[in-house]
């Protein structure tokens, strides 16, 4: 029988430390056969008998019948025939016992009949004390008296060395084993404890004829007392315990639950979820880390016990003791905040219907809460914010408006008075309040409450009223103990605002926060992409420091570009000079006397001294690259010379040749035209200003917005789906590849994201990195690398054609086939067809839909035969607010695809293909 | 001198360069004739014994709510700070297991953290491509979080390591995704020196981790992605001490032997190797044959305060207790009971030697000590 119960052994959770665990591994080579049930027949053992016991006599001596048959267990033959002694000798037998006890100094047991059994057992383990197989053993077999041994046994602490022998096998494997049983004990808990108790009591006073030896005398003083009490709280126990968590041991009343040493006066701790107490020297090795607060280990992720709520976050005077302050200070946190403690949402009904979590947090977060949230059920006017407990008079008035809960029913209140608010029938209290405040409520009106207290008969127009608009309503309110609107009360459409730049409590949001991470090589527009995600969806997509360095990069940026001019100036000037000397000294023949010295130096290109200086000394800052450092701090100084310098015609001549500078991004023609409008010290970003500047997000290579989509529009019908929907937060997270190596370790830190969008410039085809590779070629091999990195195994991609604008207007003058993966790629219809008739076919797609398919088909092969996947394709122009939109739309669709996918993965598969084909062909 | 000229000339140097790269290898291979683990054999050393309690799990430290990426210990008071996923950093009191302060950090794509000698201050890099400077006693603001109270920002790639200057709480050393290491004076929140980048004779990949030498501070070495691991003398930034060939994997990790004259390294290659500064030689290469053909990668290593034990992560889960003299298994901490579920992702011993941490990819950290010698709380 023991060693069945031994198996058990290896759950036992990780509250203790590696030394019990060794035992437990020489426990688990032998095959595990999950017979954990073995452990009942010790309690149907148990269960009847003791029962049984408990209402027999307590004041008679004869108390062996009763007693015996427990110990009459089936399997214990070995005591068999001392027991069926024990009967007729009982009060010798005690007497005897103390007698053997007091020798060997093994303190065995009081508890009459029991007692030799018990106590041989136990000289057995504190003997063996190192041989671990046979301590366990033993120590499971006992393990229902132990329970009695320490409610009996207790109160001899004062012998110390026996007690404490006792204590320190407790310590070493008591408590796993008691673990494991935990479960099946916790049922007839109180009954067994019964059983002991009286069969403590009974011992007592037989023991009391013979003779009271010291351990007796000692006993009396607390057991007579502490008996019932215990008793009562037991049963009590016993019909909450069910529902919770049981403590996994327990020791006599008030003592440890751990050593079981201490009293009812120790100071202990108080397991939130289980009630275990825990005395000064074991609650950091039974409570751990306390990772959620004060619970035992083992009762981490459970819901904290609710009668416990109000204590939550509040410090002991023990914890104070022995940790320091922030230690403390983080423990009170964790309990306050982590996840498992929080108010279980489906505790609290609001108008008949339990909450769900985001419901939840729409009630905590919102500008005017109810306080103190308890479980039970409410009823909430929306229209008027008025909230109560369910058939009771309101008790608070809070935000308006909120989604939650159902429709509120005309009996929340239990209201008699045949008068109605809002469709709901208020209560004598609130009627009598209403007749003080002069509303007419005669005929019994149906009234129709707005939040703000304005009043209308239902079916009418015009307000009739404030409720709350006299000063006397308050005071009367303030009588009849019934809420009247806070001071902060918002109006509705403000807190319809803030619903997305509240703050979510960090758990919600971890679980409602979807990642999206943005690849994408240098020059593929995934920066522009993240910009438009602020614009699009940040109440403030910048702030003013941001916008600051924004305007600052913007101004360094036209230095730049005007730097670049002035270089283009001089080379356009030099090559003009030559063209006119060439040019002269061919027709040397002809002397131009006066005007050729002229004309030597001065064509268009040419620019004055002054401005002459101020072209070489703006280049030889941006060639010794202090152009930050210097310029926008500068600007003051050097706006008017700017303002000349680009009124003159030699800049005008080189802008007009712009096509030929290479350096010239064609963003710069933006910023140039407004250069004085630019350069001011006064002037501000716009939007579309930010969104064409280059290198302004935080640019170390990582930059991450969270947004929500907003609703798509307020008077389409909401139903609830969306609005929880509106809750799901979205991180986009931006990464450029330049500032990582290729090896991409930094891969890893991602591998919690939803999903992955690739970024391509469709313009990159005919471009050329510095070392002379095709950079579509590049951005290839950076996606081949990424697709099959380890990580993003079984992730979906979604790869987004950048720049279709861009590549329409370019592929009417540069043929596909500039790069040599795309060389076959031979439309069908040429060109020249589709634009001579261009109005007539419509149906007929441009050269550049065409190139776009196919290089979406081409990246689509590329990534089945890498993964063997579908790969999502959406096509993009950065600059459009709405194309970046609708492209992110899309990836929220993906990833809704991958909830529905993990709900019905057999229908997927057809479902995807056709969202995938669909979305492709419909952009 | 036309680009083409320029280009071939180049292409012929690099071939000589790499020329003599391989025949300074056969030379160093002719020249090693033993290696430590043949040598102590040879004298008739024995390997340690280790029994399953030898070495105990006497703490676990829960808080985290994503992989724990990175640990540091204080040199005393038995303080931890640790970095996850879940984008904080905590620091703990090793000793009753609580944590005393939680930093939620601005970017949560945490990659290491540092503890500084005095213990007054954590350090942490990542993604952000900087490192932050938290203050332990810098007032926590209205949330209660505590505020960065320096940035050092330069790299221009991921911070992938960062380790105090030891005795010193203003100099800290990094190193990045950039291919360079830094050292940077904490009060002014400069660069004093750059080791390695465009110019230099630097990694010429990714650095994944940086060592400086426990006895002589000026001396660190760092591991990369490009298979190599260099010793640096911080006083000189313009071209590494050394460089050590050997691996065939990126360089996750180097560690400083406990007498400074000798350093570990683990690799993707799945062997942690044993130099030697003084002659740049390896002296051990550790690697346990595996029945199939996947090699793990070692991520993270630890040598115990003799030196006589090396703990290594790898990535299949694996956490080796090797013995460094005779190159043998002694333990796998990842198959012992009460060990982490995850995989153990990195190591750092206490200053004394007198305890293990690790930290895993189950979101708990563990302490371990050797069993018998200390009764726990």
């Amino acid at each position: 029988m023991p060693p069945k119960e031994a198996i058990v052994l290896p759950s036992v959770e990780s509250d203790e430390d590696g030394q019990q665990y060794s035992f437990a591994v020489e426990y688990i080579g032998p095959p595990v056969t999950y017979d954990l049930p073995r452990a009942v027949p010790i309690n149907v053992e148990k269960i009847p008998v003791a029962a049984v016991v408990s209402k027999v006599p307590l004041s008679n001596t004869e108390v062996h019948i009763p007693v015996v048959p427990p110990i009459l267990a089936p399997d214990r033959n070995r005591f068999s025939k001392e027991l069926l002694l024990q009967p007729t000798v009982s009060p010798t037998s005690v007497i005897a016992f103390q007698e053997r006890v007091s020798a060997d100094t093994n303190n065995c047991l009081l508890s009459g009949e029991l007692s030799s059994y018990e106590s041989g057992e136990l000289a057995e383990l504190s003997n063996n004390s190192d041989s671990s197989s046979r301590r366990l053993v033993a120590c499971s077999v006992s393990n229902e008296h132990w329970s009695k041994l320490d409610s009996c046994d207790s109160p001899d602490k004062p012998r110390g060395s026996s007690s404490l022998a006792r204590i320190s096998i407790d310590d070493d494997l008591n408590q796993p084993d008691w673990g494991s049983n935990e479960s099946v004990l916790s049922l007839d808990y109180p009954s067994s404890r019964v059983s002991s108790l009286k069969t403590g009591d009974c011992n007592n006073e037989s023991n009391g004829d013979v003779r009271r030896p010291q351990v007796v005398t000692f006993r009396d003083i607390e057991s007579d007392d502490g008996l019932d009490e215990e008793f009562s709280q037991d049963e009590v126990q016993a019909q909450i315990v069910r529902v919770k968590r049981q403590p996994q041991t327990k020791g006599k009343k008030g003592s440890c639950y751990r050593c079981f040493k201490g009293n009812r006066f120790t100071e202990k701790e108080v397991c939130i979820v289980c009630d275990a107490k825990y005395c000064n020297n074991c609650v950091l090795r039974a409570m751990g880390s306390m990772p959620e607060g004060r619970k035992c280990v083992t009762c981490i992720g459970f819901p904290i016990d609710e009668s416990k709520r109000g204590g939550l976050g509040k410090c002991s005077r023990m914890l104070k003791r022995f940790l320091n302050d922030l230690e403390v200070r983080q423990i009170l946190k964790a309990e306050k905040l982590c996840e498992a403690n929080q108010l279980p949402p489906e505790y609290i009904c609001v108008n008949g219907q339990p909450l769900c979590y985001e419901e939840l947090a729409i009630l905590q977060s919102c500008p005017n809460p109810p306080k103190t949230l308890k479980p039970g059920n409410y009823w909430y006017d929306k229209v008027s914010g008025l909230w109560g407990k369910e058939g009771q008079k309101p008790s608070k008035i809070i935000s308006p408006h909120l989604n939650v809960g159902g429709p509120i029913r005309p009996d929340a209140s239990n209201g008699n008075t045949e008068v109605f608010i809002n469709g709901r029938e208020i209560t004598k209290v609130e009627l009598r309040m209403l007749q003080l405040a002069g509303v007419q409520v005669a005929g019994n009106p149906h009234f129709w409450v707005n939040e703000d207290g304005s009043y209308l008969e239902e079916g009418q127009k015009n307000t009739k009223g404030y409720i709350w608009g006299k000063a006397g309503t308050k005071l009367v309110c303030a009588v009849l103990s019934l809420p009247v609107p806070s001071k902060s009360s918002n109006s509705c459409g403000e807190s319809l605002n803030s619903m997305n730049s509240r703050s979510v409590p960090d758990y919600l949001e971890q679980r409602t926060l979807q990642k999206i991470l943005l690849v994408g090589s240098p020059g593929s527009g995934s920066t522009t992409i993240f910009k438009q995600a602020k614009i699009l969806y940040k109440n403030v997509p910048f702030s003013e420091d941001e916008r600051e360095n924004i305007k600052l990069k913007i101004q360094t940026n036209v230095y730049g570009y005007l730097g670049m001019l002035l270089e283009g100036r001089e080379r356009f000037e030099e090559e003009c000079l030559a063209e006119m000397r060439k040019g002269r000294s061919s027709k040397d023949i002809e002397p131009e006397a006066g005007s050729s010295d002229d004309a030597d130096r001065k064509n268009v290109y040419s620019i004055g001294p002054r401005l002459k200086s101020f072209s070489d000394f703006l280049l030889k800052t941006m060639v010794s690259g202090n152009l930050e450092v210097i310029f926008p701090a500068a600007t003051r100084e050097y706006a008017p010379l700017v303002e000349e310098l680009w009124k003159h015609t030699a800049i005008q001549e080189t802008y007009n040749r712009r096509s030929e500078l290479v350096m010239l991004p064609s963003v710069a023609s933006y910023y140039l035209e407004r250069v004085f409008e630019i350069l001011k010290t006064d002037y501000e970003p716009s939007d579309l200003d930010i969104l064409y500047a280059e290198g302004v997000t935080s640019s170390n290579g990582l930059a991450c917005v969270n947004f929500s989509f907003p609703q798509s529009s307020p008077d389409e019908n909401i139903d609830t789906a969306d609005q929880h929907d509106s809750l799901l937060r979205y991180q986009l997270i931006r990464v450029l590849a330049r500032g990582f190596g290729e090896n991409c370790k930094w891969l890893e830190m991602f591998e919690d994201v939803g999903m992955v969008i690739f970024c391509v410039a469709l313009s990159d085809y005919d471009q050329f990195s510095a070392d002379g590779t095709n950079k579509m070629l590049l951005s290839r091999k950076f996606f081949e690398t990424i697709v099959t990195h380890p990580t993003f195994d079984q992730m979906d991609f979604l790869l987004i054609l950048n720049k279709l604008d861009v590549f329409e207007e370019k592929i009417e003058r540069v043929p596909l086939t500039r790069c040599e993966w795309f060389d076959d790629f031979h439309p069908l219809i040429s060109r020249y067809r589709t634009n001579t008739n261009s109005n007539s076919i419509n149906n007929n797609p441009t050269p550049g839909q065409l190139a776009f398919h196919y290089i979406a088909v081409k990246f689509k092969r590329l990534y089945s035969s890498l993964t063997g996947r579908k790969l999502y394709v959406s096509h993009l122009k950065g600059l459009e607010p709405n194309s970046v939109d609708s492209a992110l739309k899309y990836a929220r669709e993906i990833l809704k695809w991958n909830e529905e996918r993990a709900n019905f993965s057999f229908s997927f598969s057809e479902h995807s293909f056709y969202s995938t084909e669909a979305s492709s062909l419909s952009h | 001198m036309s680009v083409a000229e320029l280009k071939e000339k180049h292409a012929a140097a690099t071939e000589t360069v790499n020329n003599l790269r391989e025949r300074l290898k056969q030379r160093r291979q002719q020249l090693l004739d033993t290696d430590v683990a043949g040598y102590a054999r040879s004298q008739g050393k024995s390997p340690l014994t280790f029994g399953p309690t030898d070495l105990l799990c006497c703490r676990t430290l829960q808080g985290h709510t994503g992989k724990v990426y990175s640990l540091d210990w204080t040199p005393e008071r038995n303080r931890i700070v640790s970095a996850s996923q879940d984008g904080r950093l905590i620091v703990w009191n090793a000793l009753t297991s609580q944590k005393t302060h939680a930093i939620k950090l601005p970017c949560a794509w945490v990659m290491t953290c540092a503890f500084s000698p005095a213990g007054q201050s954590v350090a942490c890099g990542g993604l952000d491509s900087m490192c932050s400077i938290f203050n332990l006693n810098s007032q926590t603001d209205r949330d209660g979080n505590l505020p960065v109270s320096k940035t050092l920002s330069g790299h221009k790639g991921y911070v992938s390591c960062c380790q105090y200057v030891p005795d010193e709480d203003i100099h800290i050393i990094t190193s990045s995704g950039d291919q360079t290491c830094v050292l940077w004076d904490i009060t002014t929140g400069l660069r004093t020196s750059v080791f390695g980048g465009e110019f230099q004779s630097g990694h010429t990949a990714d650095v994944l981790s940086v060592s400086i030498n426990g006895s002589n501070s000026r001396m660190f070495v760092s591991g990369s992605c490009d298979a190599t691991a260099r010793l640096w003398d911080s006083r000189v930034a313009s071209r590494a001490v050394r460089t050590f060939h050997g691996h065939e994997g990126d360089v996750n990790t180097v560690k400083f032997f406990p007498d400074g004259n000798r350093f570990g390294t683990g690799s993707d290659d799945g062997t942690c190797r044993l130099f030697d500064i003084r002659t740049g030689h390896q002296l051990q290469v550790y690697y346990q044959q595996h029945g199939d053909n996947e090699v793990p990668h070692v991520t993270s290593i630890a040598f115990s305060i003799s030196g006589r034990l090396l703990f290594a992560g790898y990535s299949n889960g694996d956490c080796y207790v090797w013995d460094t003299l005779l190159a043998k298994v002694v333990l796998n901490l990842g198959s012992v009971q009460n060990s982490h579920e995850g995989r153990i992702t990195c190591l750092g011993l206490s200053a004394d030697g007198s305890a293990l941490c690790t930290g895993s990819s189950d979101t708990n950290l563990k302490i371990w000590a050797f069993g018998g010698h200390r009764r726990v709380i």
